[in-house]
C-alpha cells in the first residue's frame, strides 16, 4: 500500500481560517492513498472537521489555542490524533442527534456516527483526541 | 461573499460555493434573514457548488427554513453533492429538507 507508514501532521492555531488547512491535509492523505474509498475519506473528513469545529468554537482562550493533527492510514482504519492546548474539557459524546428543527448540537453526534472510536484524555496541559474510522464500512446508500 | 444570489421575482436562488461551514454559514444565514425581512420568503439554496458542509451549515439551513416558514414561505434545497446528501441523511434532516435534484425542480410550482 503506497505511503502506508507515512504520517500526516499539521500544527497551528485553532481558528476558523485554519479549517482549510485541515481539509488540505485530508486531501493530501486521499491523494497519496488512491486505494481508499473516496466516501470513506469524505465521511472521516466530515467527522474530523466537526471535532475541529468544536475546538475552534469552545477552546479557550479563544484564538490562542494551538493544535496538532496527526493522521495515519492503516490497512483497516484511518486515525486522527488531535492535541489541543485549550482549557480542560469533557466532550459530551453521549448526546443524541437533536430534534429536526434544532439549529445546533449536531456536531458531536454526527462525528460519533462516523467514527468507530472517539478516545479523549487530558494530560500535560493539553486535550488529546484519538479519532478512528474503520475502512470499508460505507453503507450502500452512501456509495458514490 | 461566499455565495451568489439570483432574483427570479417569485423566488430567490442563493448558491453558496466551496465550504459551507462555520466561516461562511453565518453570512448566508444573515442574508436569508434579510431577504425574509424584506418579504422574500421563497428561497432555493443551490448546493451544486458546495463541496463540503458541516453542522454549522446545516444549522443555517434549518434557521433559514424556520424563518421562511414563519413568513409564509419556504426554503428548498437543490442539487446537494455526495457529502451533503450523506450528512443530511445521517442527521435525519433529509426528512424535513428533502433535496430536489435541480434548481428547476425546486422552483416547480413557484
Amino acid at each position: 500500500m503506497a505511503g502506508e507508514d507515512r504520517t500526516y501532521t499539521l500544527s497551528g492555531f485553532a481558528v476558523p481560517a485554519q479549517l482549510e488547512a485541515v481539509h488540505a491535509l485530508l486531501k493530501q492523505v486521499a491523494t497519496d492513498h488512491p486505494e481508499l474509498d473516496p466516501m470513506d475519506v469524505m465521511l472521516f473528513e466530515t467527522a474530523i472537521i466537526e471535532i475541529a469545529d468544536n475546538v475552534v468554537e469552545h477552546g479557550r482562550p479563544q484564538g490562542e489555542v494551538q493544535w496538532t493533527f496527526t493522521i495515519r492510514v492503516r490497512e483497516d482504519e484511518i486515525e486522527a490524533v488531535l492535541d489541543d492546548t485549550g482549557q480542560p474539557f469533557t466532550p459530551d459524546t453521549c448526546s443524541a442527534m437533536p430534534d429536526g428543527y434544532a439549529e445546533g448540537g449536531r456536531g458531536l453526534p454526527l462525528a460519533k456516527q462516523l467514527l468507530d472510536r472517539i478516545e479523549f484524555s487530558r494530560f500535560e496541559d493539553a486535550n488529546h483526541w484519538r479519532l478512528t474510522r474503520r475502512l470499508g464500512q460505507v453503507p450502500p446508500e452512501f456509495q458514490i | 461573499m461566499p455565495f451568489t444570489e439570483t432574483d427570479h421575482a417569485d423566488y430567490i436562488v442563493l448558491a453558496p460555493t466551496g465550504k459551507f461551514n462555520m466561516v461562511s454559514a453565518p453570512l448566508l444565514k444573515t442574508r436569508m434573514d434579510d431577504l425574509v425581512a424584506a418579504g422574500k420568503a421563497r428561497l432555493i439554496i443551490d448546493m451544486s457548488s458546495v463541496e463540503f458542509i458541516d453542522s454549522s451549515g446545516l444549522g443555517a439551513l434549518i434557521g433559514g427554513l424556520k424563518g421562511t416558514r414563519q413568513a409564509g414561505g419556504e426554503l428548498r434545497l437543490a442539487a446537494p453533492g455526495d457529502q451533503a446528501r450523506a450528512v443530511l441523511k445521517l442527521t435525519n434532516l433529509d426528512r424535513i429538507l428533502t433535496p430536489y435534484k435541480t434548481v428547476e425542480e425546486a422552483a416547480d410550482g413557484w
